[in-house]
Parts: structure tokens; C-alpha cells; sequence
């Protein structure tokens, strides 16, 4: 009994210690959001003892305090930050709800449909997920010119989508395979159609595989940064380009920065919060398939 | 009040107003008592009967533009309301301050909206490129990097051709009052002007007056002393603080702007009159030499910094001087961002160790002169769907007025403008504290009579962004060699590159 | 014919309209790219004369005589072999670690988690600034325990810059292996494990051979997903070295892009891309084959 109860302490303590481990850049970073530039740069490095400040967070987010003041510092100064944030989350979460239905859809006939060139079709959706970004960015950025696609919320919720379907596809269609087959083929011997099975059988049952999609879908267009930058221009920004913007000239802003950085963690961690739950119910049941 | 005093006073005051700690009622009335009306407060500079204001006028007047600039706005713009315009340009102050703060003004009076796009250098690079080569016109303006502006000559209108269009022309715009070397070494290319200097940093010499005081060190007049000053310094102080820093990241072009300061400094060119590189001649070798002992003096993270870090090691006391872009100096004044506030001195750069190449002696244009200059200017796009709303915008943008607000809000950055160094405005705020304007003098004079300007040709981009750091870095990292065995290489691959054109 | 196979015959079940929207859309937005750079890489853009000229194959030649090339492909593999084995092996660790519905374990889960969600190229500031080596705290705890020579900053000597970049991609990304890795395990049945408790098989054995022949699928699919996208890495790079110092950091992708916008090379870019797709192509393909991944 004690050799168990002192292994699992030993476990949770190294689990504490490895996730702190992990944990550890954010707090640093967060903590740079908060910092005067003096104290970003102090040798030996500054971990707890410095005077914090909201300076950077009402210089990013515009929340002035009626100072009324005109100063403008390199790379900081009244940057409205806030509507990138919005524009994150738009194009976040639609691309992800249009990649999900898609790959869904996509998926279960992969799964549950023995065609000819099964195999290879899934390659091929795997090979579409290979190209290097400036090689699509480029002939995408003609398209979305001709098109009248550039600089819309459709165009990056389409190229977005896009970019995630192969993944989950992929994600979906195993977690499909998860589910046995047997359970649509009773629905059938019922009478039922393919597609109500699907809906009313089968997609239930995925809850927690679909979430664990969504969740990656959803980081993967959050912080994605080529092709927001090369299809937008001043209508909508994602956060990953707009923080670029404070490296000037006259250096990088690092307290500004920091804190678009830290403010837009907290919208992409409540989304996974609010799938967290069906993560991991969903995820435990089935059994693996070989 | 005795002169110094109220020149003291103002200051102070200037500085609280700046600060956001007074408000502009009480700043105007400050002001006003200390002499200084309408005419000091910017509005009436001299023999301009465009610009005189009354002093009741000034006393109302807030720290916003001048009200006959914003008529004729509103009056040549009234066609073109409700067009918007795009421009992408580099997160410099200039662009900063307007993006910010002066925009706002602009549309109100003109009815033209402005949108603006900041980005890191290499991107604004790869808009453009992008633009340029597709001609979509999906930005009406340029921002052009004095390195480019080869590449872009074909792609802006020549402001002087637009000048001649007496309907959009602003009044008083003086398109002579740019600084002309400035215009030589960022805006000309081959006879044409590709817009007009926007915005100018150089190199000066910038270093801590008390650590040189205590030390007795000579003021870094010529290179030896920076170098023997440098070196005492590390001694006596290393690793604490060291003498001097760099910015020499490899295959990164800070480390070429800190090349060329060198090597012109020593007489030296990057090519010759033939268009051959000749970095690697006796003046080339004795400038790498000195590098080579002036690096030993430098904080050992120079190899990894571009001028961000170089000046965050001196705002941070870690090094004592440095020959960088003046646009740091009120950075170094801000006590909040950094540790050596009112510590800072500004002079020219080093004199060279001997006379500096001509611009006969060199080719593409190259200006040898110890103060590098990073310049770009503002153009408008001939693929621009909307070009006169646009270079209604770029004369607003790069106006004597405006300028001089920029330099006030904009953190005492170099102006363009001759009028704009004599500036009230602007001279006020030549005190110690953020957003300062006392090394203002410095930078005019470094312009007038100690520049460098790189060569312009279509090639450079990539000679000076690439070829010539990447082996430079090598070289500093033990790569490569001898200092002559890198230069040689790096003869070979420059020309090879000019040749294929 | 038993009942069953006929009872399935009536049931219509073409695949075409369930794959019809991804195929559409992938169809659009990837082929033309393909045939695009294809194209692209038998022309050259010529600044001067603002236009695209044929130019046959010298592009691909100029690829093949390239050192530049061979090199970037060089450091793409190391990058690409190093970080993907470190990521598999830690991430399958700490998958193993934080399997369990211990107290808070839920909790660590989600802190674990919050890594992807910082853009890569923040991410890469941050570790810019972490291992800056005058103020970064990296530099400086390695310097304390005098594993860092202070002369010798981590992004700039070239035998640890890789080092310096691979930092923020493993801290970055072994998190979602463990995430993959923990949907993997949560699915596992309970029997076999039963069965091995009754028989007194070690730990290791367990591991060795009932977790991970059941987890082939999953480590399969996580193998291919970060490995393309390690092929293709770019974000860190740019942001932290740009390539350097020297080139020791240079990769593929960002040599396409440097050539593509930096130089105008719109060509020799598409050149690069197309091969870096070829080689990813290869790989994975090659992949398949041996792990006998069967969709």
C-alpha cells in the first residue's frame, strides 16, 4: 500500500512539475505584459520583483484612463487592438464550423464506404496539406484579388477552412473507425437512410471526436500567420499579424506585445474550456479498432 | 525672467503638457505668458501670410494642425469625399504618429478616409512586391525604403510632375524645403524623384557623457578615440558595461548598415567607379581590422542583435555608446523605458580616418559618408485606383505642419523638412525626457555634411538584405576565414550579382 | 446471397455526395496552386521589364547547382528528424504521465494545452527574447549552471542556433502530441491490461507491448500530421534568425519565401516550393509503406 501511495505522489508531483515546466514561458511572458521596459530587460532577468504597470494594456486596447495626453512611443501609442481580437474569433470560429461540417460529411463516407482507391483518396486529401504556405499564398492572393475575396471575412474563413480539412478529415474519419460499424448496419436491417443513420446514430456517438477537431481546427486557424497576412489588408487583421506591427523601427515594443499576446490567449482557451467537457466523454468510449 | 529661465520654464512645461499631465488650456496660457504667441506656437513662421494666426486665435488653438491647411483640405478634397486610400508602410514614427493620432484630422477636413497598414520592413517588402508585380493597385501609396527604391522608380509618380498640377497643389508646400542631400540619398533615382523624404534615420554618435566624464575619456571626435575609449572603458568596467555595442546579427541588414559606417569611415567603398565591389581593398581590410578590434570591446550578444537589441543594450547601461540611428536618442531619454535617461549625449559620427570616396569614385550612386542613412519616402502608386485623392494625402502627410506635429508627438524623431529643425514646436522639446528634440541639431548637421548613402541598384535588396550579411556573419562566427579571404568570396558573389543585373 | 448483403444492396450508398463539398473545395484551391507554381517554375520575373519570362529549365537547374538549396534541405531533415523524435517520445511520456483521473490531473490537462495557442510566431518572440544573451532568462540560467559560454549567444553561434529554434517548437508542440496521445489512450480497452496485470507483466512490457502496437493508428496519424507541417516550418525561423547565423538555420520554406518576395525571384521560389512538395511527398509516402498505414 505505501510503495503504491508514494508512487502515485511521486507521479503527481512530476506531473505538477513538467506541466510547470511548460507552464512556465507563459507566466513569463504574461508577466512581460505587465512590465515597464526597464524591467523587461534587467540582468539577471526580473522574474517577480518589478513594479507592474496596465501601461501596455491601455496603450494596446485603447482603455485610457482621460489623461488626455498626446504621446505616441515606437510601436505602442493608442493602437485599438481590441476589434483584432474580434476579427480572430470570427474568422476562427467560422472556418472551423465550415471545416467540421465538411470533413464530417466527408468523413463518414470514408469510414463507412469500402470504394475502390479509398486508400489512395485519403492520401491524396493527406497531400493537399503539403505544399509550403508562400507557394499557395502567392497564386491565392491572384484568385482572392480576382474574385473580390481579399480582405473579407469570407475569404478567410474559406482559406482557412481550406487549410484544415485534411486534418480533419483525417481526425474524424478515426475517430469514425472508432465507432463499430455494426451499429449502422442494424439502423439498416431497420429500414433507416445513410444519412439519418449519420445524423441520428452515428454523429451522437462522435461528440467527443468532433470536439477534439474543433479544438484543433479552431488553434490552427488562430494562429496561423502567412496567409493572414498576405490576403488581408486594412478591413480585418488576425492577431498573429497585428502583432507584428510592433516591431518598428526603432525596435520592438516587447510590453506591447506581451500583452495583445496574453489578452488574446484567454479567448482561445474559453473555447477550449467549453469543448473540454465533451473531450473527454467522448473520447473514452469505443475501443480502438485495429 | 531671465532668458535661460524661461527657456527652462518652457521646457518643463512643454514637457508635463507632452506628458499628458497638464492640459492644452493651461498649456496655451503657460505659453502665452511666457511671451510666446501665435507666432512661437507654430502658426506663423516667419514671412508666411498663408499661416499667421492672431494671438486670440492661438490661444484657442489646440495641438492639432493649422486651420488654413485644414480649409484648403476641405476645399480641394470636397471631389474626392468618400474615397478611401491604402497604404502600407513601416511602424516608424512618422507613420506611427499620423496612424494615431493626425489621421483623424485629415478625413474630417478632407472627407477622404486613410486607412493604414503597419508592418515589419520585410513585409511592407513583400506587399509591395506583391502589388508592384500583379499592378492591382491595392495600396495607392508607396512607402519606399531608400534601398528600393530602385526597383520602385517605374512604379510612383514624380512628385515634381505632380506639383505641376495647380488644382491639387497644396499652397506653400515648398517642395524645396526637404533637406536636398536627403533627396539625393533616398528619393533620387537616374533623374527621378520617387516621392518625397518621409522620414530619415541616420547614424550619429550617441554615448554616455558621465561615464566618459569619469573616466576622463576625449570626446569620440575621430575613430581612434572611440576605439581607445571603447577599449578603456571595457577594461575598466567590462562585464558590467562595455565601451561601445553593435548591431551585427548575421544575414541580417543591421549588420550591413554597421559594415558601411566602418568601412567609409576608413576611406573605404562598396564599389568602385568600374561598378565592381572593391570592400575587399587595403581601405576595406584596414576597416575590418578595426572592427575586428572594436568587437572585442562590445557585449558578446552583438553577434545576435539588430539595432533593437544594440539599443536596448544601451538603454539598459550595458553599453556606453553607440553609432546608431538617432531615431533611439529620445528612447534613451524615456525614464521609464529606459535606465540612462538624461545620461545620453549626441554628436556627429567619428571623423573618417581619411577622405572619404566621392560619389565619382563610386558607382549606382553610392555616397560615402560615415552617418548611414536608412531614409524612405512616401509616393504615390501610378496602379492607384484613386492617385489625386492620394497625393492630396501624401502633400497633407509630408507638409512643413504636419511634420513639425509628428516631430512633437511623434518622439523628437528627424524631420525632412529645413523648416521643420527651426520649428518653435519642435525646438521646445529639446529637453531632457521622453519624445525629446536635443539631438535634433546633431541630426541636421550629420544630414548637411556627414552622410552616407548606399548604392541604388535593382540588385540591392538582396546584395544588402542577403549576400553581404550572410558572409559577414560567417566571417564573425569563425566561418570563413581571414577578413581578406571573406571579403574576396564575397567580391566574387556581389559581382556576380551585379553582372547578371 | 445472405439476407444481410441484400438487405445492404438496397441501401444507396455512393460516397459521391458526402465527399462531393471536400473534393470541391480542395479541387479549387489547391490545384490550381500546384499547376500554378508548375508553371511559375519554368519562368522568371524579371524586374526591369516587369514581366515573367520563359526561361525553359534553368530554374531546376540552377535548384540542382544550387549549394544554398542543398543545404537548406540538409537543415529542414536534421530540424525535421530531431524535433519529431523528441516530440513523439516526450509526448507520448507525458501522455503516459497525465493519463489518470487523479486529483487535478483534469486541470494540468488544460494548462498543458494552453501552448498551442500562441501563434508561432509569438511564440517565437517569446523565446527571441527568452534567450536573448544579455537579459534573456534562458541564456541566463544556462550561464549560471555554465552550460553557456556568455560568448557564445545561443542564436548566434551556429552550432546551437537549430538548438535556440527546435526550443520553442518542441515546447510548443509536444503538448499536442500529448493531446493525441491522450485520446489514444483514453480509447484503449480495459481487458488486455487485465489480463497482463494477472500474468505480472512489468510496466515496461505493458507498455512495450500492448499501449503502443494499439496505439499504432494514432502515433500513424500524429507522425504524418506534425511531420508535414515540421517539413514545412517557417514561422520560427523568420522570426528568430532569419536564417542565420550564416545559414545554419536556413530552411526550406524559408528560403522560398525569401526568394519569392525578398528577391523577386518569383521562379526559383515556386522552383523551391515544388520540390520541397516532392520531397514531403516522398517521405510520406514512404511512411505509409513501411507503417502499413491502411485508411
Amino acid at each position: 500500500m505505501n510503495a503504491s501511495v508514494a508512487s502515485r505522489t511521486l507521479r503527481t508531483l512530476a506531473a505538477w512539475v513538467v506541466v510547470g515546466l511548460f507552464f512556465f514561458p507563459i507566466y513569463y511572458w504574461t508577466s512581460v505584459a505587465f512590465k515597464y521596459g526597464n524591467d523587461i530587460f534587467s540582468r539577471p532577468p526580473n522574474l517577480f520583483h518589478f513594479t507592474p504597470t496596465f501601461d501596455n494594456f491601455q496603450k494596446v486596447f485603447g482603455i485610457s484612463l482621460g489623461r488626455g495626453g498626446v504621446t505616441v512611443t515606437p510601436g505602442g501609442g493608442n493602437f485599438f487592438m481590441a476589434p483584432r481580437l474580434w476579427d480572430s474569433i470570427v474568422v476562427a470560429t467560422l472556418s472551423t464550423l465550415v471545416a467540421i461540417v465538411i470533413a464530417t460529411l466527408a468523413a463518414y463516407a470514408l469510414s463507412r464506404m469500402n470504394f475502390r482507391g479509398r486508400h489512395q483518396f485519403v492520401n491524396w486529401v493527406l497531400s493537399t496539406r503539403m505544399m509550403p504556405p508562400v507557394a499557395v499564398a502567392v497564386p491565392m492572393f491572384f484568385i482572392y484579388k480576382g474574385f473580390g475575396l481579399l480582405d473579407t471575412f469570407t475569404g478567410m474563413v474559406l482559406i482557412h477552412a481550406l487549410m484544415n480539412l485534411p486534418l480533419a478529415v483525417l481526425l474524424m474519419k478515426s475517430f469514425f473507425d472508432d465507432i463499430p460499424a455494426e451499429i449502422d448496419e442494424s439502423a439498416i436491417v431497420d429500414g433507416a437512410s445513410r444519412f439519418t443513420i449519420f445524423r441520428r446514430i452515428v454523429l451522437p456517438m462522435a461528440k467527443g471526436g468532433i470536439a477534439a477537431t474543433a479544438v484543433l481546427c479552431f488553434i490552427f486557424s488562430w494562429t496561423e500567420f502567412l496567409f493572414a497576412l498576405t490576403l488581408t489588408t486594412t478591413g480585418l487583421k488576425t492577431v498573429p499579424v497585428v502583432s507584428s506591427t510592433f516591431v518598428t523601427s526603432i525596435g520592438t515594443a516587447w510590453g506591447n506585445m506581451a500583452a495583445l499576446g496574453a489578452a488574446s490567449i484567454i479567448p482561445a482557451f474559453i473555447f477550449i474550456l467549453l469543448v473540454q467537457k465533451h473531450l473527454v466523454r467522448g473520447l473514452t468510449m469505443g475501443s480502438l479498432k485495429q | 525672467m531671465k532668458d535661460s529661465m524661461r527657456k527652462a520654464y518652457l521646457a518643463s512645461v512643454t514637457d508635463r503638457f507632452v506628458k499628458g499631465q497638464m492640459d492644452r488650456r493651461s498649456f496655451l496660457r503657460a505659453a502665452g505668458k511666457l511671451g510666446l504667441g501665435a507666432g512661437a506656437l507654430g502658426m506663423g513662421l516667419g514671412a508666411r501670410p498663408f499661416w499667421t494666426m492672431s494671438q486670440a486665435q492661438a490661444q484657442d488653438q489646440e495641438l492639432k494642425p493649422n486651420a488654413d491647411v485644414m480649409k484648403w483640405l476641405a476645399d480641394v478634397g470636397k471631389p474626392f469625399a468618400g474615397t478611401t486610400l491604402k497604404l502600407a508602410t513601416e511602424s516608424t514614427p512618422p507613420s506611427n504618429a499620423i496612424a494615431t493620432q493626425l489621421k483623424q484630422y485629415f478625413e474630417e477636413a478632407s472627407g477622404i478616409k486613410i486607412e493604414i497598414e503597419v508592418l515589419p520592413l520585410e513585409q511592407v517588402l513583400q506587399k509591395l512586391t506583391l502589388d508592384v508585380a500583379s499592378s492591382l493597385g491595392t495600396y495607392d501609396l508607396y512607402y519606399i525604403d531608400q534601398s528600393w527604391a530602385a526597383n520602385f522608380s517605374q512604379d510612383v509618380f514624380d512628385p515634381r510632375e505632380q506639383l505641376k498640377n495647380a488644382d491639387l497643389a497644396m499652397p506653400n508646400y515648398n517642395i524645396d524645403d526637404f533637406l536636398k542631400p536627403l533627396v539625393d540619398g533616398i528619393a533620387m533615382y537616374k533623374d527621378t524623384m520617387v516621392g518625397v523624404p518621409y522620414d530619415i534615420p541616420i547614424f550619429i554618435m550617441q554615448y554616455r557623457k558621465d561615464i566618459w566624464d569619469e573616466l576622463k575619456l576625449p570626446t569620440p571626435t575621430t575613430m581612434e578615440d572611440l576605439l581607445n575609449a571603447s577599449k578603456a572603458i571595457t577594461d575598466a568596467k567590462g562585464p558590467n558595461v562595455y565601451g561601445t555595442s553593435g548591431q551585427m546579427k548575421s544575414g541580417h541588414y543591421s549588420l550591413e548598415c554597421d559594415w558601411t559606417a566602418w568601412l567609409w569611415g576608413h576611406g573605404g567603398s562598396i564599389f568602385d567607379k568600374d561598378g565592381k565591389f572593391c570592400g575587399n581593398d587595403e581601405r576595406g581590410l584596414e576597416a575590418m581590422a578595426y572592427w575586428d578590434k572594436l568587437k572585442a570591446t562590445m557585449p558578446p550578444g552583438v553577434n545576435g542583435w539588430t539595432w533593437d537589441g544594440e539599443g536596448q543594450s544601451v538603454a539598459q547601461g550595458v553599453a556606453a555608446s553607440m553609432l546608431s540611428w538617432g531615431e533611439f536618442f529620445p528612447f534613451f531619454d524615456d525614464p521609464k523605458a529606459s535606465k540612462v535617461s538624461g545620461l545620453m549625449e549626441a554628436i556627429v559620427p567619428p571623423k573618417p580616418t581619411t577622405t572619404l570616396r566621392t560619389v565619382q569614385e563610386t558607382a549606382f550612386g553610392e555616397i560615402p559618408g560615415v552617418g548611414h542613412q536608412g531614409g524612405s519616402s512616401l509616393a504615390v502608386s501610378k496602379y492607384s485606383k484613386a492617385p489625386d485623392a492620394a497625393w492630396i494625402f501624401m502633400q497633407w502627410a509630408t507638409s512643413a505642419d504636419t511634420q513639425a506635429l509628428i516631430t512633437v508627438l511623434g518622439g523628437g524623431t528627424g524631420p525632412t523638412r529645413t523648416s521643420v529643425y527651426d520649428d518653435p514646436r519642435v525646438k521646445a522639446n529639446a529637453r531632457v525626457g521622453a519624445g525629446t528634440t536635443r539631438h535634433l541639431p546633431v541630426v541636421r548637421e550629420t544630414i548637411a555634411n556627414y552622410m552616407g548613402s548606399e548604392p541604388d541598384l535593382p540588385a540591392w535588396a538582396e546584395i544588402s538584405s542577403d549576400t553581404i550579411p550572410v558572409a559577414l556573419g560567417k566571417y564573425f562566427a569563425g566561418q570563413s576565414g581571414s577578413a581578406k579571404d571573406t571579403m574576396d568570396a564575397l567580391k566574387s558573389q556581389v559581382d556576380e550579382i551585379v553582372a547578371k543585373g | 446471397m445472405t439476407v444481410a448483403q441484400v438487405r445492404r444492396m438496397s441501401v444507396s450508398d455512393s460516397p459521391i455526395p458526402w465527399l462531393l463539398p471536400l473534393v470541391a473545395l480542395l479541387l479549387v484551391f489547391t490545384v490550381y496552386p500546384l499547376f500554378y507554381n508548375i508553371w511559375l517554375s519554368f519562368h522568371e520575373y524579371v524586374p526591369r521589364r516587369r514581366a515573367l519570362e520563359y526561361v525553359g529549365l534553368s530554374n531546376w537547374q540552377q535548384l540542382w547547382e544550387d549549394a544554398r538549396f542543398w543545404q537548406s534541405l540538409t537543415i529542414t531533415f536534421v530540424y525535421f528528424a530531431v524535433a519529431l523524435v523528441i516530440e513523439l517520445v516526450l509526448g507520448m511520456a507525458i501522455a503516459l504521465l497525465l493519463d489518470s483521473d487523479g486529483f487535478g490531473f483534469g486541470f494540468l490537462r488544460g494548462l498543458l494545452t494552453m501552448t498551442l495557442v500562441i501563434p508561432p510566431a509569438i511564440a517565437g518572440m517569446m523565446y527571441l527574447l527568452m534567450e536573448d544573451p544579455q537579459f534573456g532568462v534562458i541564456s541566463y540560467f544556462l550561464q549560471w549552471t555554465g552550460l553557456l559560454d556568455p560568448a557564445h549567444p545561443i542564436l548566434a553561434t551556429a552550432s546551437t542556433a537549430l538548438a535556440g529554434v527546435l526550443l520553442p517548437e518542441i515546447w510548443q508542440w509536444t503538448p499536442f502530441m500529448v493531446l493525441i496521445f491522450l485520446a489514444g489512450l483514453r480509447a484503449l480497452p480495459r481487458e488486455p491490461y487485465e489480463a497482463a496485470m494477472i500474468d505480472g507483466a512489468s510496466q515496461w512490457q505493458v507498455f512495450r507491448r500492448i499501449t503502443l502496437p494499439m496505439m499504432s493508428k494514432v502515433i500513424a496519424i500524429a507522425v504524418l500530421i506534425r511531420g508535414i507541417d515540421l517539413f514545412r516550418v517557417f514561422d520560427y525561423v523568420f522570426v528568430m534568425t532569419s536564417g542565420g547565423p550564416g545559414t545554419s538555420t536556413y530552411t526550406l520554406s524559408l528560403y522560398a519565401w525569401q526568394q519569392t518576395f525578398s528577391f523577386v525571384k518569383w521562379g526559383y521560389g515556386a522552383t523551391l516550393s515544388l520540390v520541397t512538395l516532392a520531397i514531403i511527398l516522398a517521405v510520406a509516402s514512404l511512411f505509409i509503406k513501411v507503417a502499413k498505414v491502411r485508411w
